[in-house]
């Protein structure tokens, strides 16, 4: 796993975690996540994927080693040093198909860091076979300090995921498809609510961004027809990323998603008017901005049966989202100063710079990480 | 078996050594063992700031690395704005806001801007846990809380479920360039907050550092404070804070301390939760500025 990729995980990490839960019942979300797939049959898989060294340190202590008292960015651990300590790993984590342990092949492969200062990541699989007739299974994981989610994919089945706290065992879980289907308005809404929440509160790039077309003039016309190139644009990149026919790793768009920013802010100060190349310019950004949204959402699992249901209303909620930002704008000042002689001097040009600052800072921070 | 092969689910966790003596440090640790072996869940977990390097270099970037575990071994927590209520640098040139990226570990960067003490604080929004009794009550015991056992006892709630919110405040300590008396570590202003009230990088040898636990801003006085070194962490020194919030602790090994104290008050009224708990903790560690003093 890339870098990017497990930054990815993480942000999905957190969106789906936030979509799941109140502020009041907050928790202190890991990186590690599991991933329990019935997809062959008769057979099981779980991937665990964790923070390498945090893992290999654990497994060494528990195993007696001593421990390392400097304190550094820990070495990556080899696949051979944590397959060496499979007798210990396996003291702590538990699946029982029936109520009875499953005595799994496990295999280990760690990914090298990116970076000096990213993590590398383990990816441990149990595999196994399936007793015959078993039907459902618990697990448990005491390898974390952290909560985590723990995803269940099975064939031709919703993806479900539910969130343990390390060492806490599973609700038993059923091993082949559960009786109803995914209710269809329940997915709706709730991937309306995620697409929702990813521009506001968490998405203050894309808020800004959206902001910086707002801007241009205070025309309604201007806004519509570039926020119009920007949804289909991105909704078409949206749906060829989670379609997998299209890749582009995010290291690579998230730099170019805060230029997009930086470069329709410092735009603003330079035109005034709409011109057909600023709305080609404004469908070229939303080809990344909606490879950035596809990440996000991908993590999520997107249920097979309401595969189009989900990932319609995710865009309707980022569309939502959008609009919610462009309408509190112009209430706030677009409905009252925009025609006035101060608006560009005074609102525009103060607020585009803002946006620029920030997005070029946001250019370099992301080059730089 | 080392301290941490007591946090399994078929291991509970030990209790807190408060106790000066070696021998009974053995004791303890023995017991632990024999505890350990028994069954119960573990309840609740240290969290700390562990940065890529203590001792940047002029101009280094450091990765601010959020753990929650125990015994100093830990997992990363990404940066989560849901959670983040506060994560700035403060150094020579004044408080800065740490940036990182939403989902990351590390959870933030800091650039060694200056030579001198860079003082690290991440402060979360609450998190809400729910414990069986016998668990909370376990942990109530572990951290020194015993005001709250004893509240929940004259209640009658000692059986009870407990609902709680807790709070981080966490803070560490870098060292960019050498080291200086001068440079100290201040209150950042967090809800619960230990300031260590000498460098800990400048400390002479045989020199104990003297720590200040705030509530509020104001001395919390009879806290449990538990200093431990990521080499031996089972070897901890557990000090009650003073009237005026003070202990005081023998630093003596290498490599990275953490400092650590938990409060609990009961929660407010029309909170979703019983009990509202801080954790404060800091952390620093000694080698590389050691070598870095003997190098300049």
């Amino acid at each position: 796993m890339t870098a990017g990729r497990r930054a990815l995980v993480g942000l999905a990490v957190i969106a789906c975690a936030i979509g799941a839960r109140g502020s009041a019942d907050a928790h202190e979300i890991g990186t590690t996540r599991v991933a329990v797939s019935f997809a062959q049959p008769g057979r099981y898989d779980v991937e665990i994927v964790t923070d390498a060294a945090a893992l290999a340190e654990k497994l060494e202590t528990v195993a007696g080693r001593p421990r390392a008292s400097m304190v550094t960015t820990p070495a990556t651990p080899s696949d051979a040093q944590l397959a060496a300590l499979d007798a210990v790993f396996r003291t702590r984590l538990r699946f029982e198909l029936d109520g009875t342990p499953a005595h799994p092949a496990i295999t280990y492969a760690i990914a090298a860091p990116a970076d000096a200062l990213s993590p590398p990541v383990a990816t441990v699989h149990l595999r196994g076979e399936v007793p015959p007739g078993a039907r459902q299974f618990t697990w448990t994981y005491a390898w974390t300090f952290a909560s985590y989610a723990l995803t269940v994919r099975s064939a031709g089945t919703a993806v479900s995921t539910q969130w343990l706290e390390g060492g806490q065992t599973s609700a038993p879980l059923p091993l082949s498809a559960p009786a109803a289907p995914p209710d269809r308005i329940r997915t709706a809404w709730r991937y309306l609510a995620l697409g929702f929440t990813h521009i506001v509160p968490y998405g203050f790039d894309h808020v800004l961004f959206v902001l910086g077309l707002f801007l241009l003039s205070g025309r309604l016309r201007t806004v519509l027809w570039q926020v119009s190139a920007f949804t289909i644009a991105h909704s078409i990149t949206l749906g060829l990323s989670i379609y997998g026919l299209i890749a582009v790793p995010p290291s690579i768009v998230e730099p170019l998603i805060a230029v997009s920013i930086a470069y329709v802010a410092i735009e603003n100060l330079f035109l005034r008017e709409l011109r057909p190349w600023r709305v080609a310019l404004v469908f070229a950004f939303g080809l990344l901005h909606g490879m950035g949204f596809a990440g996000a959402l991908k993590e999520l699992g997107l249920p097979p049966s309401e595969f189009l249901t989900a990932l319609v209303t995710f865009n309707v909620g980022v569309e939502a989202g959008q609009l919610t930002v462009i309408a509190a704008a112009f209430l706030l000042v677009g409905w009252y100063c925009s025609q006035r002689d101060w608006y560009r001097r005074r609102v525009v040009v103060p607020a585009s710079v803002l946006i620029a600052c920030t997005a070029a800072y946001w250019t370099v921070a992301r080059l730089a990480l | 078996m080392n301290r941490f092969a007591s946090l399994s689910p078929e291991m509970p966790k030990h209790s807190s050594p408060r106790l000066s003596s070696p021998l009974l440090h053995r004791l303890l640790a023995l017991a632990v063992a024999a505890i350990a072996m028994s069954g119960a869940t573990l309840a609740a977990h240290d969290m700390w700031i562990e940065p890529t390097t203590f001792a940047p270099g002029s101009g280094e970037i450091v990765g601010l690395r959020l753990r929650v575990g125990q015994d100093l071994l830990g997992d990363p927590i990404p940066r989560d704005p849901a959670l983040l209520r506060e994560f700035i640098v403060d150094d020579s040139e004044g408080r800065k806001p740490v940036v990182g990226r939403d989902g990351r570990d590390p959870a933030g960067y800091v650039r060694a801007a200056t030579s001198g003490l860079l003082i690290v604080g991440y402060h979360s929004h609450p998190s809400s846990v729910e414990l069986p009794a016998e668990k909370f009550n376990q942990y109530l015991k572990e951290e020194g809380l015993d005001a709250v056992a004893a509240l929940r006892a004259a209640r009658g709630q000692s059986g009870a479920v407990a609902k709680e919110m807790f709070t981080r405040c966490a803070k560490s300590l870098l060292l960019s360039g050498p080291a200086g008396a001068s440079q100290r570590d201040h209150a950042l202003g967090f809800t619960l907050e230990l300031v260590a009230e000498r460098n800990p990088y400048a400390l002479a040898a045989g020199q104990d550092l003297p720590v200040r636990l705030t509530y509020e801003g104001r001395p919390l006085t009879g806290a449990l404070i538990v200093a431990m070194n990521q080499s031996n962490p089972s070897e901890r020194q557990a000090v009650r804070s003073d009237k005026d919030g003070r202990a005081k602790f023998r630093i003596s090994g290498s490599g990275m301390w953490l400092i650590k104290a938990v409060h609990m008050i009961e929660a407010p009224p029309g909170s979703k939760a019983d009990w509202a708990s801080y954790w404060a903790s800091l952390t620093f560690a000694l080698d590389a500025p050691a070598r870095q003093r003997q190098a300049s």
